[in-house]
């Protein structure tokens, strides 16, 4: 049996407020973008339709496009890194302790409840250099020199702090979903390899990981596609400088929209990267699907 | 598990990691509850990780008797109060639809649902702000309350059909041979025994729409209206000269609230999210 309801009215009554909603103000818009990329306006002038004009000055008269791209890409790659990477170390060390888990399993997921505002805020005290940070006085006590290192002002440093801090908030919540997996690794798989004399280390890399690389797999996939999106801590922490060193697409597509009234143009980046999203969620499909079977 | 000294060196070290991970990941937070209570003064002589010389309070006597921060306040919790309810009722009724009612399309609208989760909503926000404009819903709740709507009902979808997939079709299909109506078995039957995933969903929603950030920069720029995120920067001059200890005393007090929701109903909230990702 595979549904209960068939009668039409039900069925929409109960599905058309969401879809309605959903497909106003979520997927509308994506269209509405991409529509307008194809004209010149700026909110007061006089709407002009001039072809892909747009896309044409993104990809070659614009020189803040191509590095602020290889920047996203850049910290969507360090995303993956402290993400997946951090949430599984934390995961792992979790899972091996004795007692406790549960509280330090809440205490590694705080900064994921606290708002990127707050965290933005934070750091940039915690980092700052007059007056001296925590962060640089502690470096101070090791080397003088680096007491000074001015983290987020620093054109080469820049989207790598932002890329820290965003690890810092959102490890926690890949760390809960690696745990559950670790956690439901079958017993007998661990005790077969333990009989046959793996250490706990080999039983890790061996048994555990192997068991649970679909789910690594998932969550490079939600990360890639969650940070190619970023916005909020480059555009608090930084604003996306100095220059254009920490800017990323969204928050560059927000500024040109917002701030220059660039509409027609802010349309064309939206519509870019709202293609940079699905070719990559097509290409995640794609790739992943037949190890899943 | 062959050399005991060894094994207990091990044991060490991996508490001494977890320790340090964990002062690693609060600390941040601490700092800000400390700073809270710092005069002035003690921001420009004490060493950063001095504790404050007494437990000053002015701070947030300024910033709750002298600041808009209370509004905000108010403002937050009016936000994420409706934003919850109409997520709720919408994912609900959509997911129930999706996962027990028989129409050809269950699967296309899923996965129309789910496309959402992938759309950037940063690009969403040019078009709405135009039309928001042109009806005068900038600077209203219902210019925020709508779209962290929509953007809440993908999450909430996936997590509510997974949930209600589960729900034993027998007792529906017993309660139809009854005569009840679909709403009312929807109201009646499927709501009660899904009293963990609405709770889940709630929180999700609670913590997200608390914290959000870009929908209420963008369609609030009436200070009668803003929210608590956007009234951390209050205190941040023209100058980057930032008035820190009332800037620690908003973050603390937009912070505790969800600390406290946290502490006593984390578990569901981490647990719906980590279960809805693996299974999916």
């Amino acid at each position: 049996m595979r549904g209960l309801f068939s009668k039409k009215s039900t069925i929409l009554s109960f599905l058309l407020p969401a879809l309605a909603i959903y497909t106003a103000v979520v997927f509308f818009p994506i269209i509405w973008s991409a529509y307008q990329s194809f004209f010149d306006w700026n909110g007061f002038s006089v709407k002009k339709f001039n072809g892909f004009d747009n896309f044409i000055r993104l990809f070659t008269a614009d020189r803040n496009f191509w590095p602020i791209l290889i920047q996203t890409f850049v910290y969507t790659i360090l995303q993956i890194v402290f993400q997946v990477g951090g949430g599984l170390i934390l995961a792992i060390l979790l899972s091996g302790l004795s007692f406790g888990r549960s509280i330090f399993q809440a205490v590694f997921y705080i900064p994921v409840i606290i708002s990127s505002a707050a965290i933005c805020q934070i750091f940039t005290k915690l980092l700052s250099v007059s007056p001296v940070g925590i962060v640089n006085t502690i470096l101070g006590l090791i080397n003088p020199e680096w007491e000074m290192i001015s983290w987020l002002t620093i054109p080469k440093l820049s989207l790598v702090m932002c890329a820290l801090v965003e690890g810092y908030k959102s490890m926690g919540t890949y760390m809960v979903i690696f745990y559950a997996a670790l956690i439901a690794v079958p017993d007998d798989l661990i005790e077969a390899a333990t009989i046959d004399g793996a250490n706990a280390f080999r039983c890790l890399v061996s048994v555990k990981l192997p068991y649970i690389r679909h789910i690594i797999i998932a969550n490079v996939v939600l990360v890639l596609n969650n940070s190619f999106r970023s916005f909020d801590i480059p555009y608090l922490l930084t604003a996306g400088g100095p220059g254009t060193s920490s800017e990323l697409l969204a928050s560059f597509m927000y500024k040109r929209s917002f701030s220059s009234m660039q509409y027609g143009y802010g349309s064309a980046i939206a519509t870019v990267i709202v293609l940079i999203c699905f070719i990559l969620a097509i290409f995640c499909m794609r790739v992943f699907r037949p190890e899943e079977g | 598990m062959v050399n005991h000294g060894h094994s207990a060196i091990l044991k060490a070290v991996k508490w001494f990691i977890v320790l340090l991970l964990a002062l690693l990941a609060i600390y941040p937070l601490i700092y800000t509850f400390i700073s809270a209570f710092r005069t002035l003064e003690e921001f420009q002589t004490l060493p950063p990780y001095a504790l404050p010389r007494s437990l000053y309070l002015g701070n947030y006597i300024e910033v709750i008797t002298k600041s808009s921060i209370p509004l905000y306040f108010l403002n937050s919790m009016i936000i994420t109060f409706f934003v919850d309810i109409f997520v709720l009722v919408f994912s609900t009724t959509a997911s129930f639809a999706i996962a027990k009612m028989k129409f050809r399309y269950n699967n296309i609208v899923l996965t129309y649902f789910l496309l959402g989760l992938m759309i950037p909503l940063q690009c969403c926000l040019l078009p709405l702000y135009l039309v928001f404009s042109d009806m005068h819903l900038t600077n209203t709740y219902l210019g925020v309350i709508i779209p962290q709507t929509a953007f809440g009902l993908p999450l909430s979808i996936y997590l509510c059909v997974n949930f209600f997939r589960f729900l034993p079709n027998d007792i529906l299909e017993a309660a139809i041979i009854d005569g009840c109506s679909p709403w009312r078995i929807f109201l009646r039957i499927v709501i009660p025994m899904s009293r963990n995933i609405i709770l889940t969903l709630a929180l999700l929603r609670t913590v997200f729409c608390w914290n959000d950030f870009i929908f209420s920069y963008t369609f609030l720029s009436s200070k009668r209206l803003q929210t608590i995120t956007l009234g951390i920067q209050d205190f941040v001059g023209a100058y980057g000269y930032t008035d820190w200890g009332r800037t620690f005393a908003t973050v603390s007090l937009t912070v505790v609230p969800i600390l406290i929701v946290y502490f006593f109903l984390g578990k569901y909230m981490v647990s719906g999210l980590a279960e809805g990702s693996v299974k999916g």
